[in-house]
């Protein structure tokens, strides 16, 4: 097995530019990456070769905590579901402009301030009308 | 700084009316009643434009305001007679709407503040001088419009339409923004002037000057820096025109615009386009106008742009022709016109440019455009206003045969239809006439004479199908047993047509008046903007 | 073989044809959407890997024009997908089909 030396041999080295090269950059990435396909393939091919296989109708039947299975295997969805998750893709991503500002808080002074208050209203008011449009209510 | 402020003040009357409309919807109890204030909302922004029209005759002001904006925003007189175009079309669209909702039992309160929104993005996207800008402003008025075609929720159609039209639109907008970011890699610029400039100068590499193999290393950045602009360009106005709905890029419109209710499909014809066209005009001509680069692009996009033109007038008439909607007609017919601006565009960079400030012709052309998108929206605006007046509630107008005898039953309304249909095909007291006009004196000066004929034989097969609407109302006798349309009766949609006929006419009667303000409007545009104070060097593509 | 910014631009090129090729052979409505995001997330990588490599201006400072544009299309696209999103389900709700192909009442 090469593979702890190239491990050990990929964290270390630096090419002779002076800076990371692909293979050395990338190098232990690409080493977890078959490491973990060996082990899941060897687990995976154990098992099929080695265990016994005696498939009988009990055994094929969907496991639920040993009680027999009821309903249909699709759950359909409420809408609700996509209304929430909707609103929330579009009120979370909003979080990337708070995170600039944040970290440059200091500088920006109270222009930024300002503006992202103007840009916090903006939401807020979308906010409210989600609310008052009946889009927050669960139990409808 | 504060009165630069001021400059803003169309697109932040809209912002604050919009969310404004957004609180007053919520909070209401009854549905309705937000036509009219979404109306003065638009006008007052017109009013705005209006007013601010003195002040950005001042070449200085204009770059202070748009040094004191980062150039994300120009403050022009283009970017005002389009925003006034904008408002002007969004204001009467509303108001046909407060009526046909009610009509159709369609009363919500979204609507309004869609369209507003929709509206200051139109703004945006006409005035945008920055890539980020007028992706910002594409997309406001984008997704305001998808909603906006959806509207009718029960009806299939409508979302089948709004579906299309998101689809092909968002996949529109990720290629222009794909040129956008290529655009950014070559020149490190996302302002247009800044884009301009770097593509104007040849590529230089002052790190790698006097080494061994320096010039060849350049000449290829060079090369790849010109091949890869040229793609950027081609992404962008394949964009642009998606939005502007030519061919080949058409395939979204006449189901958006059959499935959106009437006065929504009105507002995409003629905002949308406005916009679009606006931003067309600054990207094409402000960016890729220069004929004396060595990245010498001016020669590129009128090869391709003439034959979007060319082939949206002649399969936008030809289809038209074939419909049985009127809509559908309607909707072919606005890419034949999107065709006519396209020819202007094209003519436009021949004798120098808005960019290089020299030539009358290619003024002349820009201003040809500014003037057709004028023409078209009161023209446009008035037709599907006569068209939401002839249907009421279960028997609406859609179709030839819905409007067979409309002449007799009910004159007025056939009146207002037939006289904005001339103004469309093009017939001379109307306005209509004088945008073509225009387009085909400035084809012929620049020595197009093939396109001008283009025009002519297109506009004639249009005047086809346009009178055909005429013939169905006037000599033509409902089939027996058929759904007939029954006008509606509004006095808000009478009046707003009455309005507009009077437009139609103001425009037809004083055209040269209304061209010397679309003269004006171009010329200032010529004075160099100045680039964004962050200036970086053209970046290395390797 | 070092990570240069051609490796990137190879990769989003790719992504973005991927995602435009699936757009227009795909015929289910929510894989155009993924795909309209594949091509929309490769435009940032673009973005972001040109700012990377920009040189610095005479102040010694590089524009992070790029850094800002992504963020801007980040926001955009999510606002995007939750509207073509509930425009499917709009869609879903009265005609029950998700493919485009199926969407053609107004086919001529």
């Amino acid at each position: 097995m090469q593979l702890v030396p190239t491990l050990i041999q990929a964290l270390t080295a630096v090419d002779t530019a002076g800076s990371l090269s692909l293979r050395y950059q990338y190098g232990p990435i690409f080493a977890m990456l078959g490491f973990a396909l060996v082990v899941a393939g060897a687990v995976f091919s154990l098992a099929t070769f080695l265990g016994p296989k005696n498939p009988t109708p009990e055994k094929l039947i969907p496991y639920e905590s040993g009680s027999p299975t009821t309903g249909a295997k699709h759950v359909r969805l409420s809408v609700k579901f996509y209304l929430t998750a909707l609103l929330f893709v579009v009120f979370d991503i909003e979080a990337v402009f708070l995170y600039p500002w944040a970290a440059l808080y200091q500088s920006l002074g109270w222009q930024g301030f300002v503006e992202m208050f103007v840009f916090l209203a903006a939401l807020s008011i979308a906010l409210i009308y989600c609310w008052k449009k009946g889009a927050l209510e669960w139990e409808t | 700084m504060k009165d630069l402020l001021l400059y803003l003040l169309p697109i932040v009357i809209l912002f604050i009316g919009g969310f404004t409309l957004m609180l007053v919807d919520a909070f209401q109890k009854e549905e309705g009643g937000l036509a009219v204030p979404t109306a003065m909302l638009h006008f007052a922004a017109a009013a705005a434009a209006l007013a601010l029209w003195p002040y950005a005759g001042n070449a200085a002001d204009l770059a202070r305001a748009q040094v004191a904006f980062n150039g994300w925003l120009a403050f022009d007189r283009t970017t005002l007679f389009l925003d006034i175009t904008i408002a002007l079309g969004g204001g009467l669209t509303t108001l046909l709407a407060g009526s046909y909702l009610a009509e159709h039992k369609l009363e919500r309160g979204e609507f309004y503040t869609l369209i507003t929104f929709a509206s200051a993005g139109c703004m945006m996207l006409a005035g945008a001088t920055d890539l980020i800008m007028l992706f910002i402003g594409l997309e406001t008025l984008s997704l305001g419009v998808y909603a906006l075609t959806g509207f009718r929720r029960t009806s299939a159609r409508s979302q089948e339409g709004a579906l299309k039209y998101f689809l092909l639109g968002s996949f529109a907008a990720a290629l222009l923004l794909y040129g956008s970011a290529l655009l950014y890699g070559m020149t490190g610029h996302t302002d247009l002037a800044g884009i301009r400039d770097a593509l104007g100068r040849a590529v230089e590499m002052p790190a790698i000057a006097g080494q061994e193999g320096a010039a060849q290393f350049v000449a290829v950045q060079q090369t790849v820096r010109d091949r890869v602009t040229i793609l950027a360009m081609v992404l962008v106005v394949a964009g642009l025109a998606f939005k502007v709905g030519s061919v080949p890029f058409h395939m979204w419109t006449p189901d958006a615009y059959e499935g959106a209710p009437t006065p929504a499909t009105a507002y995409m014809a003629v905002t949308v386009k406005a916009a679009a066209f606006g931003a067309m005009l600054r990207v094409l001509i402000g960016v890729f106008g220069d004929t004396s680069g060595p990245a010498s692009l001016a020669g590129g996009w009128p090869g391709l742009l003439v034959w979007l033109a060319v082939l949206s007038m002649l399969i936008g008439n030809l289809v038209a022709l074939a419909q049985s909607s009127v809509k559908r007609m309607l909707a072919y017919s606005s890419i034949a016109h999107g065709g006519y601006i396209l020819a202007a565009f094209v003519v436009a960079p021949r004798a120098e440019s808005l960019a290089g400030g020299g030539g009358s012709v290619g003024q002349s052309a820009a201003a040809a455009v500014l003037f057709y998108l004028l023409a078209y929206t009161v023209s446009n605006v008035g037709a599907f206003g006569a068209l939401i007046l002839a249907g009421s509630r279960g028997k609406e107008a859609v179709s030839y045969e819905d409007l067979a005898g409309l002449g007799k039953r009910h004159p007025a309304v056939a009146l207002a239809l037939s006289f904005f249909v001339l103004s469309l095909a093009g017939m001379p007291p109307t306005v209509g006439f004088f945008a073509k006009y225009n387009v085909i004196r400035s084809a012929i000066e620049a020595g197009y004479p093939w396109l001008a004929l283009a025009v002519v034989i297109n506009s004639a097969i249009g005047v086809y199908y346009y009178l055909r609407v005429m013939v169905k109302m006037y000599m033509h006798d409902p089939q027996p047993g058929a759904v007939r349309a029954e006008p509606m009766s509004s006095p808000g949609i009478s009046l707003t047509l009455i309005a507009t006929a009077g437009m139609v006419l103001a425009l037809g009667m004083m055209p040269q008046r209304f061209y010397g303000y679309a003269l004006e409007a171009v010329k200032l545009a010529a004075a160099p903007i100045a680039a964004a104070p962050a200036d970086a060097p053209p970046a290395n593509a390797n | 073989m070092t990570i240069q910014i051609s490796h990137y631009l190879i990769l989003s090129a790719l992504l973005f044809s991927i995602g435009a090729a699936g757009f227009l052979v795909r015929r289910n409505s929510l894989v155009a959407l993924m795909c309209i995001e594949l091509m929309l997330n490769a435009v940032n990588l673009t973005l972001i890997a040109f700012n990377r490599w920009m040189p610095a201006n005479a102040g010694g400072a590089v524009p992070h024009h790029g850094h800002v544009f992504a963020f801007f299309v980040i926001a955009v696209a999510a606002a995007e997908a939750a509207l073509g999103l509930a425009i499917v389900l709009s869609l879903y709700r009265i005609r029950k089909v998700v493919r485009t192909d199926d969407a053609n009442l107004m086919k001529e």
